[in-house]
């Protein structure tokens, strides 16, 4: 019966209750699609700077991350990455091998990272060949060939078919020089990358900078970043086994990393700021509603009701409201996130600025468990705990002068 | 005035003062008050606004504790108990009808008479099956899934007799029970209060400046300045 009194005593004033459920089930519906909405920015964020040159996780010789030596190797990179392409969650392995160099068009100069790729493997793992707008990504059957941004191109002006000098080190400390012909130019919209970043092929590097069949690092990728994520145990047992480490994305891009953390904290510190405030108005309409009954509580008490009961009726109240007003902006925020995960939302005119941090001009939330899930079960567990005050309050209530209250 | 030495009494009063504390100021409610209520009294409380009427009532019913002096119910010492035992002891053994806010606006006349039942642990069979028969019993069966919002103020009391009598407490305290209602209702709850008095043979014990309350009683104390100053049995 308790129950049944809890849910009535709700509906005495339906008007004060409709407010305090509308304002929970905004505040519900606004996180659950703002936290959906953040965390699909990131997915997006992550993904489209992973799959463009790192991949979802490396497996890389000890120190190769922070001082990326062409003499720091992996000896049969071809064997580890048939190994990793078995692991569950890859769907790809690429091996690679890299070492700064000068880039040299007659007399002039610019400084970079050329990188050594099998092309048949790399397309799977990385999306640089996407942006090759001018010629074409490297091939299979090439060997004096190269790609390289357009910016790098520009500066040391060169175009398609001409030829670039490469002047570097080997593995075995002596120079390295190699001369390759253009086959195509790349705009990642990374200025990093388009002004520092030329591709050549695997065999062709290990060839000019002696590194016989070796690469420096494998490069992996698989149908989600969740899901290479979840084979990282796997991965790092069989790094381990040959002596090399797995680096996951945070390690690879810890910029990114830092950075997403960083706003995350920010909204989080936003979202505790609306959640307390919609806490203290339903804690508020909770204590009106308690004053206002405060006789009738009085009456409950005499004819023998617990201070406890009295509470746990309140607190009741309290929970069906939260829950209520919670689980129906948890839907609707939920049906407003699914909806635009499917179509989008595009930012006109903003399009330049989502492009610096990596971002399309259309947006798409991502719905999971945790979006949907973790704002309304924050929302009334603060309200739960919030409504304790008031239980506390209720229990050193006593019948005479409850009666007498105005 | 003298207790009866008859019989045991359901309530004995021996003593009572209280004084209440109001700014810088001592305000005596209660001047040491002795009393006894025997099983099947059907008595009046009465006296003039300010006198201790409710303040006694307050008292013998466990809602307050005495400054000094004892209270016992049914041989039981109040003034010693701890909230919680006070709670049970009016729980189990004390009925009470107020004046007002006396019905639990958002259950049904039956849901009222049957929540002190279920405080007590009663099964929910035999508690509305017990709530049916208590509201049988105050005439008003055929209104049972009625709230209080479509009672009549008489109705609402009867509801409230029938609450405090379903428990089968030894004492039944009203207080001003008929103040804010008509002659007619009056009458009637007065009536079915006697009436049950002399079926169930439970102790009522009435706070009222209602002189047909106080017609129909068989017993009249008078109350004033805090001291018994008549106990009439009749």
């Amino acid at each position: 019966m308790l129950a049944v009194m809890a849910w009535r005593n709700l509906w005495r004033r339906p008007v004060r209750t409709g407010l305090s459920l509308i304002s929970m089930v905004l505040t519900t519906m606004l996180l659950v699609f703002m936290l959906s909405f953040q965390l699909g920015i990131y997915d997006t964020m992550k993904g489209n700077a992973l799959r463009l040159l790192d991949g979802f996780a490396q497996i890389q010789p000890p120190g190769y991350l922070a001082d990326p030596d062409i003499r720091k190797t992996i000896a049969a990179p071809g064997d580890l990455a048939a190994a990793a392409r078995k692991v569950p969650g890859v769907t790809a392995a690429a091996p690679r091998a890299s070492t700064y160099v000068i880039l040299s068009n007659g007399e002039l100069s610019y400084g970079g990272a050329v990188i050594g790729v099998d092309p048949t493997a790399e397309v799977q793992v990385s999306r640089l060949q996407a942006t090759v707008h001018h010629g074409r990504y490297l091939a299979a059957s090439d060997s004096d060939a190269i790609v390289l941004g357009d910016v790098l191109a520009r500066n040391l002006k060169l175009s398609l078919g001409d030829r670039v000098t490469l002047l570097g080190s080997s593995a075995d400390g002596g120079i390295a020089a190699d001369s390759l012909r253009i086959v195509g130019l790349f705009h990642t919209g990374m200025a990093e990358i388009d002004r520092q970043v030329a591709e050549m092929p695997l065999a062709r590097f290990q060839e000019s900078f002696g590194l016989g069949d070796a690469a420096n690092v494998i490069a992996l990728s698989g149908p989600s970043l969740g899901a290479v994520q979840r084979a990282q145990p796997a991965l790092t047992q069989l790094a381990q086994s040959q002596g090399l480490v797995l680096r996951d994305w945070a390690a690879l891009e810890p910029a990114l990393q830092q950075g997403i953390t960083l706003d995350f904290a920010t909204a989080l510190f936003w979202y505790a700021t609306l959640v307390i405030v919609v806490v203290f108005i339903i804690l508020n309409t909770l204590l009106m509603s308690v004053l206002e009954r405060t006789r009738e509580f009085g009456m409950l008490l005499a004819l023998g009701m617990r201070p406890m009961q009295i509470g746990r009726l309140v607190w009741m109240e309290l929970l069906m409201l939260s829950v209520m007003g919670n689980g129906i902006g948890a839907g609707l925020g939920a049906a407003l996130a699914a909806w635009l995960q499917v179509r989008g939302i595009v930012f006109p005119g903003f399009e330049g600025a989502l492009a610096l941090w990596g971002l399309p001009p259309r947006l798409y939330p991502t719905l999971s468990w945790t979006s949907a899930l973790s704002p309304p079960a924050v929302m009334v567990a603060c309200i739960a705990l919030a409504g304790t005050g008031v239980f506390l309050r209720l229990r050193r209530l006593e019948p005479v002068p409850a009666m007498r209250a105005a | 005035m003298k207790p009866d030495t008859q019989v045991s009494p359901i309530v004995r009063c021996r003593g009572v003062t209280k004084v209440y504390r109001v700014g810088a100021v001592d305000v005596p409610a209660l001047s040491g008050i002795d009393l006894d209520l025997a099983p099947g009294d059907f008595a009046t409380l009465a006296g003039p606004s300010g006198s201790g009427k409710t303040t006694l009532l307050n008292m013998i019913g466990g809602l307050d504790r005495p400054t000094s002096g004892t209270v016992e119910i049914d041989g039981q010492e109040v003034t010693a108990l701890s909230s919680g035992a006070r709670a049970a002891l009016r729980l189990h053994r004390i009925g009470f009808v107020f004046q007002a806010y006396n019905l639990v606006p958002v259950l049904s006349a039956l849901e009222n008479v049957a929540l002190t039942l279920q405080l007590l642990g009663v099964g929910p069979a035999e508690r509305a099956e017990r709530a049916r028969v208590a509201l049988d019993e105050v005439g008003i069966g055929a209104l049972a899934d009625r709230r209080p919002a479509y009672l009549s103020g008489g109705q609402q009391q009867r509801v409230a007799v029938a609450r405090a009598l379903v428990t089968r407490p030894v004492i039944v305290l009203a207080d001003e029970p008929t103040a804010n209602l008509d002659s007619t209702n009056a009458d009637g709850l007065i009536g079915l209060m006697s009436d049950l008095n002399r079926a169930s043979g439970t102790t009522f014990l009435i706070s009222s400046h209602d002189a047909r309350v106080i017609d129909r009683s068989r017993r009249h104390i008078e109350v004033v300045d805090g001291k018994v100053v008549s106990d009439d049995r009749r």
